[in-house]
């Protein structure tokens, strides 16, 4: 294990799981409360059409991914808002295209492509010096943001016309929301690829909401879930010798269904002893 | 003493569709004022346009100014409040979001206030119809608004808990001074409740203290030949 952790790569992976798990995590609580879990696959699925831009034009495919995704939020947000297409519709045809897009520029460099199967699926070994620093300050930033903004983005989740009334622009946090979360999947790309990386913001908030009392158990929760399947599911893939990504998501999704399993039991346990006798 | 809400030629529309043409009004400090009418007459769209929710034309002043300058004072309770109900979020949380300063507000009072005494740590999502009414009310209140806005508040609330709805509003408005406007298809309650009426169908049909205002013939122009007045006096 100490040998492990002595390996840069491996250095790098765990700093960038360990800052991701919290920030995903976190941002996955107002992602499951407003429904927007199709919105953040498709910010995702799209974004490898900027990480191919990037490499085609040699420069960096993280930068160019983030400014891409910022971009087709921004589209999203303006498309719902000046439109009379469902949001569904219109995240439909931007998260086919733009990851259609990505597959055809990456193909347009010649021979054998080891890139798009880590954009898709993820790959430690790829995290630069340079993406960790990247990762870590964006990071800072947008958990910083929502710490300082939690009770304005809680309610515009919970109820626009409420967030509204208690002196929240309803549009200018929504825009913002749509900013972070497409800033924050490009960000866990490098370890878990386009595909899966969403996971990281559904699977540890649900698993927490089996058996959480209150908003403050199930924020500490949440956090606590994420890091442990985040640095668990990367210690394995190592172990393993399989794919960050995937190992994470089958980490994080074995522990929703042992949870699911228990609070059910103990739900069944409960109800038995509520019922009266015969 | 000028009006606290000023409304004049009010037009609201939707896509092509008239939902509200020209109402004008005005209400007086510390009444409560029933807006009635049938359904899709315009009443939330009313205090949707009054609160700012949804655009207009015509001019709305509140305690003379612009809604946005006056927002703080302003407490509104939704018609319905659809959160996901499995979200883990208690009633002292709940009505917390709307502290606009980092400090946590002092909630016993506000919720003793709305008979929800001893709710603090429940889950919101936990509560009955009127219980959740309740709250909202709570949640409107904790600033102590000036003014309140009720949209069809009492929707969940069944036939037992509307007379206690209805009285702990009197008792806000008589104790505190609080101005309320309220959507309200409960006729009685109305009669019963409220000093002014607003009745309205897309346009204004007429406005006044209930007892004068609320008669036969407005009742049956709001709502057809089947509606009297025999359901309203036993107070």
């Amino acid at each position: 294990m100490i040998e492990l952790l002595q390996l840069p790569f491996m250095q790098r992976a765990l700093i960038a799981c360990l800052v991701l798990g919290v920030l995903l995590a976190y941002l996955g609580i107002f992602v499951t409360l407003r429904k927007m879990a199709f919105f953040s696959d498709g910010v995702a699925h799209a974004a490898l059409a900027g990480a191919a831009i990037g490499l085609l034009t040699r420069f960096s495919p993280l930068i160019s991914a983030l400014i891409f995704s910022m971009l087709l939020a921004c589209l999203i947000y303006w498309l719902e808002k000046k439109s009379s297409l469902s949001s569904d519709a219109i995240i439909g045809i931007l998260f086919t295209s733009g990851m259609a897009l990505g597959i055809v520029l990456i193909s347009l460099r010649k021979g054998y492509q080891p890139e798009l199967l880590g954009y898709l699926f993820g790959n430690i070994l790829a995290i630069r010096r340079q993406d960790l620093a990247l990762i870590v300050i964006l990071a800072i930033l947008i958990m910083a943001f929502i710490i300082r903004h939690k009770r304005k983005l809680t309610l515009l989740a919970l109820d626009r016309e409420m967030a509204y009334m208690a002196g929240v622009n309803p549009d200018f946090y929504q825009l913002l929301i749509y900013v972070m979360l497409a800033c924050a999947l490009v960000l866990g790309i490098r370890v878990m690829g386009v595909i899966l990386v969403s996971a990281i913001l559904i699977v540890p908030v649900s698993t927490a909401r089996l058996f959480s009392r209150s908003f403050k158990t199930l924020t500490i929760w949440t956090a606590v879930i994420a890091e442990s399947v985040m640095i668990g599911g990367l210690l394995l893939s190592y172990y393993l010798n399989l794919p960050s990504g995937a190992v994470i998501v089958l980490v994080g999704s074995t522990v929703f269904s042992l949870t699911f399993i228990a609070h059910s039991l103990r739900r069944q346990r409960r109800q038995k002893r509520q019922s009266p006798t015969n | 003493m000028p009006p606290v809400l000023e409304v004049k030629d009010l037009t609201v529309r939707f896509a092509g569709c008239t939902a509200l043409e020209g109402v004008s009004f005005t209400i007086e400090k510390n009444a409560i004022i029933a807006v009635i009418g049938p359904n899709g007459s315009g009443k939330t769209t009313l205090l949707k346009a009054i609160l700012g929710l949804v655009p207009f034309q015509g001019e709305i002043r509140l305690f003379s100014k612009p809604l946005r300058q006056v927002l703080p004072q302003v407490g509104y309770v939704p018609q319905r409040f659809a959160f996901d109900s499995t979200f883990p979020l208690t009633v002292e949380e709940f009505i917390n979001l709307t502290c606009r300063t980092p400090e946590k507000l002092p909630l016993g009072g506000v919720l003793d206030e709305v008979g929800m005494k001893g709710f603090k740590g429940k889950l919101i999502g936990e509560l009955s119809g009127g219980q959740l009414q309740r709250v909202l009310l709570a949640h409107a209140l904790v600033h102590r608004p000036r003014i309140l806005f009720l949209d069809e508040a009492t929707s969940g609330i069944d036939i037992e808990g509307l007379s206690d709805f209805y009285s702990t509003i009197q008792r806000l408005n008589r104790e505190h001074g609080v101005t309320v406007m309220m959507v309200s298809h409960e006729i009685s309650m109305v009669y019963k409740f409220t000093d002014r009426i607003i009745c309205l169908n897309r346009d204004l049909i007429s406005h006044g203290e209930t007892r004068t205002a609320l008669t036969r013939e407005v009742l049956k122009k709001l709502y057809g030949d089947s509606a009297d007045l025999r359901n309203h006096s036993h107070d």
